[in-house]
């Protein structure tokens, strides 16, 4: 699923970075996998085991470490639909969702592709 | 006259009233001349009484009858025609009676039952079986129950020694009656018939003897039987109990259970019930050898089956998480393997593996891929609720030092409190996160059971759903089994049958759940 980030800036009249979800996104294009995480949320714990696990090296933004991950949180939130923000993963850019969607697709076989294609996995 | 035989005879057979009034009846109407006929009537319906081992005719109540008075005039009778009378009488009984009750083998047999089963139960049992006064040629008869036999006659010796007129007449040959029968030897009088009656009396005997054992393993059947519903009995009540249908009782969890989780026992007791009309349906569809349409369905039932239970859990898991994480609803061989909640999704895998042989080599990639992510899945959720419990833990883990001034006096109360409050607020928030881990595990255990549908063929995934729900229903048997299991007496010869009978629980049990 990928965003319509550009009709966002557009409409607003600041055009800066500091446009949260442009940056998520911007930050999220950066590296293959990309986890937006809280530092004491334990379930952001558990989905970095879970790459680590399989074998991969994700890019974890620590949202309560960055000056302005608080507005980023908020903008995840609307963006997920839920009250809480993170964990969130990106891979290849895109938005693959919270842990029960990473989990669900893990499971339904749809991750390790997704991985491979994004040059996280190699075996 | 004395009345005491006629109580001995009458009392407390109400079902032989008819008879004995019809025996009465025959006699009045051929009058006491014949001493035989009248004689018949009245150790027959004697011998009737025998099969009521209920009966204490001693004690019972009933309407009098003139048996004393028969018995005496038939005595009577019987002396003043002197020896060569009672020699006839004597003799004369068996084709009399061989005449008169031409039924008589059945009911022969009847007494035969009823009087072992009563000497059986208790050599004591005053069954007053009194044929006894002249009834030699009933010896036979009565003699089914040798115990019982002697008994009445020493019964009725004493009762008739009471009476004069009947000890002149009787006790000779009542004493005569009871060597007789204990010992089997023939009397000086009548030897040829005795002869033949004490064979026909051994043979009696033996018969009565394979009859008792016979009942004797009924019997033993019977009970092993009962042990086996008791032991159902005690499952489902434990199944209740823990559905909080018997709060008031001391239920499972002492009766504190929350309205949450109340209600969700009560509704994984419903969802348990559906459970086992689902495996049937699974069960018969495999062996009519359904068409693959129509076993789909009944598959895909299965599965919404499950999303169910899921959803239902996903409900009580805000209104109580600690009810589901602890695995009260659950039995107690169940909660051992309690995993966040709930069974393993990775031991899913396992129940699969054992069952099925038949897998294509793209299923069994499918599959391994599928343990591969289910135990790497679990394995992140358990380290994050690892996480999640030592936060917890360091937050409420107080620092005996952080109240504490640096020149160790405790400062304000008010900080104090405050921290401790701060603590506990800290706390609860971290603690909230459970209701997020129960959630993800739950996720992972619904999604693990759509992809063996995904992977497996339909008739291979009906068999894979069955054997999962009799690997379950399995553990909760065991449960049952184990808090039923006999725990006195482990020593000595007990143990051997004690073990003997648990295996044939477990065997039948197992019996269930072969052969699919």
């Amino acid at each position: 699923m990928h965003y319509q980030m550009g009709s966002w800036g557009s409409y607003m009249s600041s055009r800066s970075v500091s446009d949260p979800l442009e940056r998520v996104e911007r930050l999220a294009s950066e590296n293959a996998v990309v986890i937006f995480s809280i530092s004491s949320c334990c379930m952001c714990h558990a989905i970095k085991r879970l790459f680590c696990g399989m074998g991969v090296n994700p890019t974890v933004h620590e949202l309560d470490e960055d000056p302005r991950g608080k507005e980023m949180e908020k903008a995840l939130m609307r963006l997920l639909g839920t009250s809480s923000a993170v964990p969130v993963v990106f891979i290849g850019g895109k938005l693959v969702g919270s842990m029960d969607r990473v989990m669900a697709s893990h499971i339904n076989g749809t991750l390790v592709p997704l991985l491979k294609d994004a040059g996280a996995l190699w075996l | 006259m004395s009345f005491i035989s006629e109580n001995i005879y009458c009392r407390g057979w109400s079902e032989e009233k008819f008879f004995c009034m019809a025996s009465r009846q025959r006699v009045g109407e051929t009058g006491l001349s014949g001493s035989g006929p009248s004689n018949q009537h009245m150790p027959y319906a004697v011998l009737q009484g025998i099969g009521h081992p209920a009966t204490n005719l001693i004690n019972q109540q009933g309407p009098a009858f003139d048996f004393g008075e028969l018995e005496e005039a038939i005595v009577l009778q019987g002396i003043k025609l002197g020896d060569d009378a009672k020699k006839a009488f004597f003799t004369a009984r068996p084709a009399a009676t061989l005449e008169m009750f031409p039924s008589w083998p059945m009911r022969f047999q009847q007494t035969s039952r009823g009087s072992s089963k009563s000497g059986e139960e208790s050599s004591d049992s005053g069954s007053g079986l009194n044929t006894d006064a002249q009834l030699e040629p009933e010896s036979p008869i009565s003699n089914k129950a040798p115990p019982d036999q002697a008994l009445d006659q020493r019964q009725l010796q004493v009762e008739m020694a009471s009476d004069d007129t009947f000890r002149t007449r009787l006790t000779p040959n009542q004493q005569a009656n009871p060597l007789e029968k204990r010992k089997g030897a023939p009397s000086s009088t009548s030897e040829k018939v005795l002869d033949a009656k004490t064979l026909r009396r051994l043979a009696q005997n033996r018969e009565a003897a394979r009859k008792s054992r016979l009942r004797k393993k009924a019997y033993v059947q019977q009970l092993e039987s009962s042990r086996i519903k008791l032991s159902q009995l005690e499952q489902d009540l434990q199944r209740a109990r823990s559905q909080g249908l018997l709060l008031g009782v001391g239920g499972s969890s002492g009766g504190n259970i929350s309205s949450g989780a109340a209600l969700f026992d009560m509704e994984y007791g419903r969802w348990l019930e559906d459970e086992q009309r689902h495996m049937s349906e699974l069960r018969t569809g495999l062996q009519a050898h359904l068409s693959d349409g129509e076993l789909r369905l009944i598959v895909d039932r299965y599965l919404s089956h499950y999303d169910e239970i899921f959803h239902l859990k996903g409900v009580t898991v805000k209104s109580d998480v600690f009810h589901l994480i602890t695995g009260m609803w659950n039995t107690p061989a169940e909660r051992c393997f309690l995993w966040m909640g709930g069974f393993r999704p990775s031991e899913l895998i396992k129940i699969l593996m054992a069952e099925l042989d038949a897998f294509t080599e793209q299923q069994l990639i499918g599959i391994c891929s599928l343990k591969q992510s289910s135990q790497q899945a679990e394995e992140a959720l358990s380290q994050g609720l690892e996480q999640l419990h030592h936060s917890l833990s360091d937050t409420i883990a107080s620092d005996p030092l952080s109240s504490l001034g640096g020149d160790g006096i405790i400062t304000n109360n008010n900080n104090h409190v405050a921290d401790y409050m701060g603590q506990m607020a800290l706390a609860l928030a971290k603690l909230s996160n459970l209701e997020g881990f129960v959630r993800q595990a739950d996720n992972l255990r619904q999604q693990t059971l759509h992809q063996i549908r995904r992977i497996l063929t339909v008739r291979q995934a009906a068999r894979s759903f069955l054997a999962i729900g009799e690997y379950y229903d399995r553990l909760r048997a065991l449960s049952t089994l184990w808090a039923t299991r006999p725990r006195e007496n482990m020593i000595g010869d007990d143990s051997s049958y004690q073990t003997t009978t648990e295996l044939q629980m477990v065997q039948t049990t197992q019996s269930h759940f072969s052969n699919y």
